[in-house]
């Protein structure tokens, strides 16, 4: 075991027989079919074997480039320029790939291009904390009608921040409620207080999101967090767990017994925990007692839906880290192009496109002219809300002189759409083509609900030929056939969203008791949660929409239906950290990148990904 | 200067695998971006670029882990990990991962006893995490050669966060780990904590265990990788391997300009422990150490005379010197080095428990 390692080339590095390894096998095999480095994969790193003595080779280069290396460090040779050239100008894509990230710095040496679009109008550098880059959220106050509550919001300006709390008291311990001995199921010790202030009281979350880089033989992880909690919380849990088990058995009267415990052990505890158990218990009660929700009250489901939404969109950062992220695709992928479309799979009030308006205003060369279509379910009152909301960004997009069309598309499903819907009006054989971007959030995952909806709708997108698809979902598999699973996920899923909603409401005051932290939006939110809760527990069939899957499974899905990734960079990361740092309770989210995605999640557990597509070469 | 530049590069590409050419080279690269002249610190593009990896409640080649929040003030956060047996049977979904990790939460101790690794990870108090591929890596590889639990802190790190913060958080660990009943074990019932780190980690092991020591707080053992000391003035090693291997002066000298408190120098007791202003620990009931030091490590003098200085206040040292070896050989499996290091781990551990 000891002698065996791993080596391609050996110490001292020939290059030369590598570089025809390298070529051959390059020659023979597809891309897909090359042996990644098991060593370096463990490490988070994907290089084909073949190609070691090549990445070798060009980290050498680029070191000699950036002067580094030399006696004395960074001395008389660095090219300080070029380093904070790479640093700050650049933009990085999938830091996995050694072999590209380095080629796309070497290539950045010879010939750098002019600093990526961007939707900050100042070059922001982020210093570690606060946020910069004021161009971008200087909006023009949006015409809207202020007694709607669907008035279109600029995105306020930046308080700045100081990112970084004050190093806090952490000799202060926190409060003890473990008692140890015997197993939780079957204790019977007093039940504890709550520590009044500050308690974080959601327990386990757990999902299979993508797939690790690192050799993972068994499959998908399934990521754990565990807030501390007292351990009346963990009784709590496992009654829910417990009852859903037996749902599950179709043991319906020890489902029965078990459901009417979870509000006493729900009492006890306090903030997101409680309201998390609320939620969960009352689906599952539904559930054991045949309670469906009255199917389709639709007229007034769609508004009280879009309402949600938008506090949901205040209260927290992920609606507009979804915005935001997808928006920084679309902008790329608009560069240089006179005419563009946007088809927005699911418009409701039109709160990502201002700022996509925007940053095309301010674009070098101007803006394109810039045609929307908004996509929405059917209305059964008066008010054409598509209507208004395309209205409303009409009047926004003229404030801003940004060539503006809009259609509003009614569509029961997705599924109900053809291309030619989205194909322009008249007839424009003398104009360049519009180039498209299709953009879901929130959207896909409700066409699992019937069999073959997300083929044809991927069939459709497919048909008008996209420069780029954005796509948005929750990071979680809310999905399983296996009741239990889907219990288990989403009450893992939930209580990371609802605690930070609690830390976001309550920020770092010590003080701050469960029903003042946050106000009406939060509440809101969390209603707006629940109803997503009560479906993933208490439906079944057609009317179980929210179908999460995790990123790695839309990869699978997109992937195996003609769409190849197109990987977000660096600076949409960058910009997306800058939003965070306007959030109360902003130390908690957090940006990852993950093979070209980006997901904005709670301490460790990511919690929404965004990623972008384009059509595979055929 | 060319010339020699490009025989520094031979003499470092000769001296490692390939693999650890190119994956120490790549963070050498990646760090001098991130690093500002002016002692700022990219953070958003350090993060972007740090390769992470979830926990994985499912056992992977025999171990399992999640994160847990162990301190809800600070949002402190650790990675536990441990043996699959403690865990599951490799079961497919959440619902059959959860509820173990509960009750091993909730446990009582255990009646054989295991050791409990408490670690930090490097980077010089600037760089990774407790989830960063690397340590993740290693941790596992801990847990196989333990057949214990390994806690990896993620504690704060510099520029935004200098000292005593990293200490803090390591001592918040420590205190966390001597009161959890699930980690205690033996006949006698008492947790088995051993600190450990690389580079900065092994910086904050032995600042955690003198505050043990002070405390009354027995420690099984300290195990120190390359462990980060430094001071003002230039020893042997630090003039003769500047630049040579992967790492600078430049670069040590603007990390500890980070982390200590502005307007101090390198011979503060954090960094420099027992120099001008240090403390000698004669007399303290500090902990077994097993010291493990790079040659070619430009600060392998200071970690040696830290072995010493122990030694001379009457403390057990095991130090390991491997010669030949650089800084983070520890984190691939391709060499020697590794191997009997490793070995050198394990003995330490069982010897200890």
């Amino acid at each position: 075991m000891k002698r065996e390692y791993q080596d391609a080339g050996g110490s001292g590095g020939d290059m030369g027989s590598s570089k025809d390894k390298m070529m051959v096998a390059a020659a023979g095999a597809g891309e897909q079919e090359e042996e990644m480095d098991e060593m370096l994969a463990a490490v988070g790193y994907k290089v084909r074997s073949s190609d070691m003595a090549d990445v070798a080779q060009k980290l050498e280069q680029l070191e000699m480039a950036m002067g580094m290396g030399g006696v004395g460090g960074a001395g008389a040779t660095a090219d300080d320029g070029f380093i904070s050239h790479l640093a700050t100008d650049t933009v990085h894509y999938n830091p996995s790939d050694l072999s590209s990230w380095v080629e796309s710095m070497l290539s950045e040496l010879n010939a750098p291009p002019p600093p990526a679009p961007r939707l900050a109008s100042t070059s922001s550098t982020v210093t570690s904390g606060a946020a910069a880059g004021a161009g971008y959220f200087d909006l023009p106050p949006a015409v809207d009608s202020s007694s709607s509550t669907y008035a279109l919001k600029p995105i306020p300006s930046p308080v700045v921040a100081s990112a970084d709390p004050s190093s806090t008291d952490s000799t202060r311990e926190p409060k003890r409620m473990r008692t140890g001995g015997g197993s939780t199921s079957s204790s019977s010790s007093s039940s504890s207080s709550m520590d009044g202030g500050r308690t974080r009281s959601s327990v386990v979350e757990a999902a299979p999101p993508a797939t690790q880089a690192s050799a993972a033989a068994n499959g998908p992880a399934v990521p754990v967090v565990v807030m501390d909690t007292p351990e009346a919380g963990i009784r709590l849990v496992h009654a829910l767990l417990a009852c859903a088990e037996a749902v599950q058995q179709e043991n319906f009267s020890a489902a029965d017994a078990l459901v009417k415990q979870i509000p006493m052990l729900a009492s006890s505890q306090g903030g997101a925990m409680r309201k998390v158990a609320a939620y969960f218990g009352e689906a599952l009660a539904r559930r054991v007692y045949r309670f469906r929700p009255t199917p389709d009250s639709s007229l007034l489901d769609a508004a009280v839906a879009d309402f949600l939404h938008a506090h949901f969109y205040e209260s927290c950062p992920y609606l507009k880290f979804a915005h935001f992220t997808a928006n920084q695709a679309i902008l790329e992928a608009f560069a240089g192009c006179r005419r563009v479309h946007v088809v927005d799979f699911g418009i409701k009030q039109g709160l990502q496109w201002p700022a996509l308006l925007q940053a095309l205003a301010l674009r070098p060369g101007g803006p394109p002219s810039f045609r929307l279509t908004g996509v929405g379910p059917p209305q059964h009152d008066e008010t054409d809300a598509l209507q208004q909301v395309g209205w409303k960004l009409a009047q926004f997009a003229h404030t801003i002189r940004v060539d503006f069309q809009y259609r509003g598309l009614v569509a029961a499903t997705l599924a109900d759409l053809e291309p030619f819907m989205l194909q322009p009006e008249g007839d424009d054989k003398d104009e360049e083509p519009e180039v498209i971007a299709v953009n879901s959030v929130f959207e896909l995952h409700r066409l699992l609900a019937q069999p073959g909806a997300l083929e044809k709708v991927l069939g459709t997108v497919r048909a008008v030929r996209p420069r780029i698809v954005t796509v948005v979902e929750q990071e979680a598999n809310h999905n399983s056939g296996t009741f239990l699973d889907r219990f288990t996920e989403s009450l893992h899923y939930y209580s990371t969203m609802f605690d930070s909603l609690e830390g976001a409401g309550s920020g770092q005051s010590t003080d701050a008791s469960p029903a003042a932290a946050g106000g009406t939006d939060q509440v809101m939110s969390e209603v707006y949660l629940g109803r997503q809760i009560c479906n993933v527990v208490a439906c079944e069939g057609a009317e179980r929409t929210e179908r999460h899957e995790t990123l790695g499974q839309w990869r699978n899905r997109l992937g195996g239906s003609g769409f190849e990734p197109v990987h977000l960079g660096s600076n949409a990361y960058k910009q997306a950290s800058t939003l965070l740092a306007l959030f109360n309770g902003g130390d908690g989210y957090k940006v990852e990148e993950k093979d070209g995605c980006l997901t904005l999640g709670w301490h460790t557990r990511p919690l929404i990904a965004t990623s972008a597509w384009r059509l595979a070469a055929p | 200067m060319a010339g020699s530049d490009e025989v520094n590069r031979n003499e470092c590409k000769g001296a490692v695998p390939i693999h650890t050419w190119v994956l120490i080279s790549n963070f050498k690269l990646a760090y001098n971006m991130l690093r500002r002249a002016d002692g700022t610190f990219d953070r958003d593009l350090a993060e972007f670029l740090d390769r992470r990896v979830p926990p994985d409640a499912r056992a992977q080649e025999g171990v399992s882990s999640f994160d847990h929040v162990i301190d809800t003030s600070t949002g402190l956060e650790v990675r536990i990990y441990r043996g699959a047996a403690a865990a599951n049977n490799g079961a497919a979904g959440a619902g059959a991962v959860t509820l173990p990790i509960l009750d091993f939460l909730a446990g009582a101790p255990s009646p054989d006893p295991f050791p409990v690794i408490l670690f930090f990870h490097g980077g010089s108090f600037a760089h990774s995490s407790s989830g960063t591929a690397i340590y993740d890596n290693l941790c596992r590889r801990f847990v196989k050669l333990s057949k214990g639990v390994v806690v990896s802190v993620n504690y704060r790190r510099a520029p935004e966060h200098r000292y005593p913060c990293a200490y803090e958080d390591g001592w918040t660990a420590l205190k966390w780990a001597m009161s959890q009943p699930f980690l205690r074990s033996g006949a006698d019932a008492r947790p088995r904590v051993f600190l450990s780190g690389d580079s900065s980690g092994g910086n904050i092991a032995h600042h955690v265990a003198v505050r043990a020591a002070d405390a009354g707080i027995s420690i099984c053992g300290n195990i120190l990788l390359n462990a980060m000391f430094g001071g003002t003035e230039r020893t042997e090693s630090e003039r003769r391997l500047d630049g040579k291997y992967f790492v600078t002066l430049q670069d040590r000298d603007w990390y500890w300009k980070a982390y200590l408190p502005e307007d101090t120098d390198r011979d503060h007791p954090a960094c420099n422990p027992f120099g001008p202003n240090g403390r000698r620990l004669r007399g303290l009931p500090f902990t077994k150490s097993l010291i493990i030091v790079s040659g070619l490590d430009l600060t392998c003098d200071r970690q040696l005379a830290y072995a010493e200085g122990l030694q001379e206040d009457g403390h057990h040292v095991k130090l390991v010197y491997r010669e030949k070896a650089t800084i983070g050989f520890y984190l691939l499996s391709n060499t020697d080095h590794y191997h009997e290091v490793m070995e050198e781990i394990a003995d330490f551990l069982r010897a200890n428990l």
